[in-house]
């Protein structure tokens, strides 16, 4: 357990000293040197809690202390909770976020100083936020530290704050996480008013036992799915995505790939076992997750900059992992998580390779670029084939359990949806592969490989790209103490499923490989002929614009009315009042004008009412 | 004459003083006014004090004049003092204490 | 007899207050008192009290509104403007006055008068030496209070 405290602590003490000491953020490089020490100590305390439960036989543990007591109603408190998921994924976040700070020294070699520096304190402040997401033992501390994500991932996705594009990208992430975010709230308060408790241990063992009310139980989990789809871009809350590319390429490494977008998976999985109660809640989100995955993808198509291209895929493929999770097949959605961190992660830093050796991101402007760039080609076309899901690489694993466990679970439509969906990832990221490092035009620029401080982080992603199919018999043990035994498990999924994942991933790369390397056809003119299709794709479906009109007219709307009501009405009572009071203020000082006579009046008027009251006995 | 109709005759001299007190609009007028008022006054105790046989009223009164005496002077002197000061003599004018 | 008599000295009270309150010219209000003042003291004799009808005229008639008369030469007789003010509510206040008062004089019921107010030398005694010695030598403190206090407030400015 003390390990646990410094999983967290490794980040946090980088961060505080950054944060504390202006003269290290000035420095520069020495912040960037501290927060991948604070990650080095964190990577390996989360090895030593995740040993136990590689060699299998361990068992969950928590340690808790009180934070706020209420009286009879029982208690809020704060822990730690370690256990096969939980060490997991505190090891994939601290080897990732060490691999991107490891690359970002070389990356952001060129930023003044100053600005390094605090890049760095983000990060530092970015993984102990994570870290405490995953480690936390109950859902108000996942709530808190699920908020503080927010603010890392706000701050790193605006760090280029000049350019307002950047700030907007920011605020529009921190929007559109916080309508998600509210839902979780109210989510939070429903489950309290259900079992009295926000520790997870609690609340399965109460679920288990009956002591916990369905009704608000069910709720509160559609709250708490409310923040996921905030924070991991299901449909219609991912706008965020895309735009958040504004920030630097390590940040959407990190963050939009591995780590923060997984925090609503893996919030999801973590209740799982309590979602076999909300069986309407879990086929919403099924079918919410199919939606997004075919959505994400048909926008991936049309898109020209290869980080978008990037961002719509990771949509994409968290939209199957939500899937996996609607269907009652958390492990399978756990087990994607894992590799698309690898897989994804190793895409964004080689796209940061080249953006960083020829200044765009433009695929129209790339070309070429394998006979230039050997090891970054190497490892694009490693995530590529891993995204696309070919065998024996770990993408094919997680893709086809999930892919089985969606038609197992008496999903035709949805096994249908999803293997379209894989055509077309292969489709696209072939398409990207293709007009970047192949093609017959060079690129743009003088394109040159990257420096060792790039690569070998990039290199050690595809290490585990490929050989995260290993996993596959890992992980049902990783779960097998902290959650309740899966229903059905067979050994391997069925041949058929797996086959016919294959051939739609060898579909969509041939059919890429001749649109956009062999130019059989002319992938322009089916862009051309298709023209409104593009248009609806090029638009984004009309979210964004749906999204702003909902906010220009009727948000603001609302709110102008709202403020006039303030203005003339609220502010006009009061104001009415105080013109009233002088008003009768100016009108009773009369009574004091100082002329003898009026005051002789009021004593006339005096003397005769008493003489007549005297008179009247 | 009865003791009715004196006081009748007193009262409404008294009414008509009252009129000037409120009504002039020159300082000297209105201390004019007080006299008539004062006057009646006299009148009406001496004429109860008569329907009575009350020798304590005649002395009343005759105190009730050295007053008024009094009175007038100190008044007039203030009247000149104002009217030195404020150079008016006009009432509505004198009113520093307004407000 | 006495009737007439009373009948002609209120007719001349009244005008003459009447005048008081009406007339533009101070002096001319001031001549209006004074006939009301001596009307008064003819009043006074009516009711059997000579002493007061002599000390009226003396004092009043002779006394303040010859005060009166150098304070109008002094300050000026003239008024800039209307010389009433707020006449109406003026003349209301007077009415519902003098109707209060005399629905209270109507209820006044004590028989025939008896006069007998001319008692000089009891008047004397009961003043001067048995009842009201002490009060009335107040009084002339009072007055020499007042000479001296008129007499200041309306010296000349020493500094000036």
């Amino acid at each position: 357990m003390t390990a646990a405290l410094y999983v967290l602590g490794g980040p946090l003490a980088a961060f505080a000293a950054i944060a504390l000491l202006p003269p290290l953020r000035r420095a520069g490089r020495p912040a960037g040197l501290l927060t991948v020490a604070g990650s080095v100590v964190s990577l390996a305390a989360a090895l030593v809690l995740l040993l136990p439960f590689l060699r299998g036989g361990a068992s969950p543990s928590e340690a808790s202390t009180l934070w706020a007591p209420l009286g009879a109603a029982g208690a809020l408190r704060f822990g730690l909770l370690v256990d096969g998921l939980s060490a997991s994924m505190a090891a994939l976040v601290a080897l990732v976020a060490l691999l991107v700070q490891v690359y970002s020294l070389a990356y952001m070699a060129e930023e003044k100083r100053p600005a390094l520096g605090r890049y760095f304190a983000y990060h530092a402040l970015f993984a102990f936020a994570m870290q405490g997401l995953v480690l936390a033992h109950n859902l108000l501390q996942t709530y808190f530290f699920w908020e503080l994500v927010g603010l890392g991932s706000y701050l790193l996705i605006g760090f280029y704050w000049e350019k307002p594009e950047a700030g907007r990208a920011a605020l529009k992430a921190f929007w559109t996480t916080r309508i998600g975010d509210v839902g979780f709230a109210l989510g939070l308060l429903s489950i309290w008013t259900a079992a009295g408790t926000f520790t997870f241990s609690e609340l399965f063992a109460g679920t288990a036992a009956g002591t916990v009310a369905l009704a608000p139980l069910a709720l509160g989990l559609a709250g708490v799915y409310l923040g996921a789809m905030g924070k991991s871009a299901q449909f219609p809350l991912h706008v965020w995505l895309p735009d958040a590319m504004e920030g630097p390429t390590p940040v959407s490494a990190l963050i939009h790939a591995a780590t923060m977008v997984a925090a609503g998976v893996y919030l999801m999985v973590r209740v799982s076992p309590l979602l076999v109660h909300a069986p309407a809640l879990s086929a919403a989100i099924l079918a919410i997750g199919v939606l997004t995955a075919l959505v994400a993808g048909s926008l991936a198509l049309v898109e020209s900059d290869l980080k978008r291209v990037l961002a719509y895929s990771t949509v994409s493929q968290l939209g199957m992992m939500m899937a996996a999770v609607g269907a009652g097949a958390p492990e399978a959605a756990y087990f994607h998580l894992l590799t698309h961190a690898f897989f994804k992660a190793l895409l964004f830093l080689a796209a940061g390779s080249i953006l960083h050796a020829i200044h765009t991101g433009d695929l129209f402007s790339m070309g070429r670029l394998a006979r230039k760039m050997p090891w970054t080609a190497a490892c694009f076309a490693v995530g590529a084939l891993a995204l696309a899901g070919m065998p024996p690489l770990s993408g094919f694993f997680s893709k086809d359990e999930i892919l089985a466990a969606v038609l197992a679970g008496g999903h035709p439509l949805a096994f249908a949806l999803l293997l379209l969906n894989a055509g077309l990832t292969a489709f696209y990221i072939g398409r990207a592969f293709f007009l970047a490092m192949g093609g017959r035009r060079d690129a743009a620029g003088a394109p040159h490989e990257s420096p060792p401080l790039m690569t070998v982080p990039m290199i050690a992603l595809a290490v585990g790209a490929v050989a995260g199919g290993v996993l596959a018999g890992t992980v049902p043990r990783l779960f097998l103490a902290s959650i309740a035994p899966p229903a059905a498990e067979g050994a391997h999924p069925p041949w058929a499923v797996a086959l016919a994942g294959t051939l739609v991933a060898l579909l969509g790369l041939t059919l890429a490989w001749m649109g956009y390397q062999r130019r059989s056809f002319d992938p322009g003119r089916i862009r051309a002929a298709a023209g409104p299709l593009v248009t609806v794709l090029e638009r984004r479906y009309f979210l964004d614009d749906l999204f702003v009109f909902a906010y220009r007219r009727i948000y603001l709307g609302v709110s102008a009315v709202v403020g006039w009501v303030d203005r003339y009405v609220l502010d006009g009572a009061v104001n009415a009042l105080a013109w009233a009071t002088w008003q009768g203020a100016g009108r009773l000082r009369a009574l004091q004008s100082g002329r003898a006579q009026d005051a002789l009046y009021a004593l006339v008027a005096g003397v005769i009412l008493l003489a007549w009251l005297a008179l009247s006995r | 004459m009865s003791l009715h109709a004196v006081l009748y005759v007193a009262l409404a001299m008294f009414a008509i003083g009252l009129y000037g007190v409120l009504a002039r609009r020159h300082v000297v007028a209105v201390l004019l006014s007080i006299e008539l008022m004062f006057n009646a006054g006299n009148l009406a105790v001496l004429a109860l004090a008569w329907s009575r046989g009350l020798l304590s009223g005649v002395i009343l009164v005759l105190f009730a004049i050295a007053i008024t005496v009094a009175e007038v002077a100190v008044g007039l002197s203030l009247v000149l003092l104002a009217a030195r000061r404020s150079r008016t003599a006009v009432l509505d004018d004198l009113s520093e204490l307004k407000g | 007899m006495r009737d007439a008599a009373f009948f002609l000295l209120a007719v001349v009270m009244l005008s003459g207050a009447a005048v008081v309150v009406t007339a533009r010219s101070l002096v001319r209000a001031a001549f209006g008192l004074a006939a009301a003042l001596v009307a008064t003291a003819g009043m006074y004799l009516l009711l059997t009290a000579p002493l007061l009808a002599a000390v009226q005229i003396l004092l009043y008639t002779g006394g303040v509104l010859t005060l009166v008369v150098f304070a109008i030469v002094v300050v000026g007789g003239e008024v800039v403007g209307p010389a009433t003010r707020k006449p109406w509510a003026a003349v209301v206040a007077s009415i519902a006055t003098f109707a209060v008062l005399a629905r209270g004089v109507s209820r006044i019921d004590f028989g025939p008068p008896v006069g007998g107010l001319d008692a000089g030398a009891e008047l004397g005694v009961s003043l001067f030496v048995r009842d009201y010695m002490v009060p009335f030598e107040l009084l002339s403190v009072l007055l020499l209070a007042a000479v001296v206090g008129a007499l200041v407030l309306a010296r000349k400015d020493p500094s000036a």
